[in-house]
């Protein structure tokens, strides 16, 4: 669609770095909530930023996650505002981790895994979100978390066609735990239309500087 | 003398916020960097006796720069700017050296305080 073109070749440097920075800003947030519910320290990447056609999206997942990687999800989808959803992807470690810090003995009980990818997944998304959405002044709410895929290779992890939309952008940061071998990423994908609506956000947010 | 001030940030926008948020009539003389490896040229060329330092950065991040900055004799005044707001984070950076911590978003009232309560201002 021309529209999102116009939009892709918008998004230029300082928009971009501007993006990065309120994101890191957020997660940033969403790291210190995690920390204090596992008791451990949180080490957080660099956000990485990709506007995708949607058909391109398994494979940019599969990039920035691990190809091959089997992982398990979250998603927790927001809207009013800015309209998408937030992704909590656990590689295979992660789960055994989070069992092992939050005292169960094995994850090898469904219910009690899925409750702990919901929780944990839930703390990271509604946090960052929060945190953007404080930066941009923007009001964003957004419905329960819930399963998006266990045990799955990335590449299955979300069927393009079930997304409606034909551009995304998607922001990833990832969260590892330092004395294990826990890895969490949480990406904001984001739909085509609300693109427009964060570019106009972030022009307003340098112009304010 | 221009007091000499240092800004670490990958980040071209969060460098500009920290320059803004310096105190009026603070002078200054500010050079610039966007990472750890960076920061230690223009430290080495004596660049920094004020370090506002970001954590999370490519290449060689903040925590990476403090250590090096503490085996040569740390000779520079660090404060820490970040958006990973771990109380831990402020914890370590300190053991590495640094002298305040700053939460991002940074604003002017902050930075003022932190340099009015160290005697740099």
């Amino acid at each position: 669609m021309s529209i999102s073109f116009r939009t892709v070749s918008h998004l230029n440097e300082d928009q971009r770095d501007a993006l990065a920075e309120i994101v890191n800003i957020g997660m940033g947030q969403a790291g210190a909530a995690l920390a204090q519910v596992l008791g451990e320290f949180v080490i957080l990447s660099v956000p990485r930023i990709r506007l995708v056609d949607s058909q391109a999206v398994p494979e940019t997942l599969a990039e920035l996650v691990g190809a091959e990687t089997t992982v398990s999800a979250i998603r927790q989808p927001f809207h009013n505002h800015l309209h998408g959803e937030a992704i909590v992807v656990y590689d295979e470690h992660g789960c055994r981790d989070l069992a092992d810090i939050m005292g169960h003995d094995e994850c090898t009980d469904e219910r009690v895994e899925q409750e702990l990818l919901l929780d944990i997944g839930n703390i990271l998304a509604g946090a960052s979100l929060k945190g953007v959405g404080e930066q941009l002044q923007a009001e964003i709410t957004f419905s329960p978390p819930s399963i998006l895929a266990t045990h799955v290779p990335v590449e299955r992890l979300l069927d393009p066609e079930a997304l409606d939309w034909s551009y995304s952008l998607l922001i990833e940061v990832n969260f590892t735990l330092e004395a294990r071998r826990f890895k969490g990423h949480l990406l904001i994908m984001l739909s085509e239309d609300s693109i427009d609506t964060l570019v106009r956000d972030i022009d307003a947010f340098l112009e304010s500087l | 003398m221009a007091t000499k001030v240092l800004v670490v940030d990958d980040s071209a926008m969060s460098r500009k916020m920290m320059i803004r948020s310096l105190p009026e009539g603070w002078d200054v003389e500010v050079s610039q960097a966007a990472n750890g490896k960076e920061a230690l040229e223009a430290y080495h060329a004596g660049k920094a006796e004020v370090m506002f330092l970001d954590l999370t950065m490519p290449i060689m991040d903040g925590y990476q720069t403090l250590e090096v900055l503490q085996k040569e004799g740390l000779d520079c005044f660090v404060i820490v700017v970040s958006a990973d707001v771990q109380p831990e984070a402020e914890e370590r950076v300190k053991k590495l050296g640094a002298m305040a911590f700053i939460k991002k978003p940074v604003n002017t009232e902050k930075v003022t305080e932190i340099l009015k309560e160290y005697g740099i201002l």
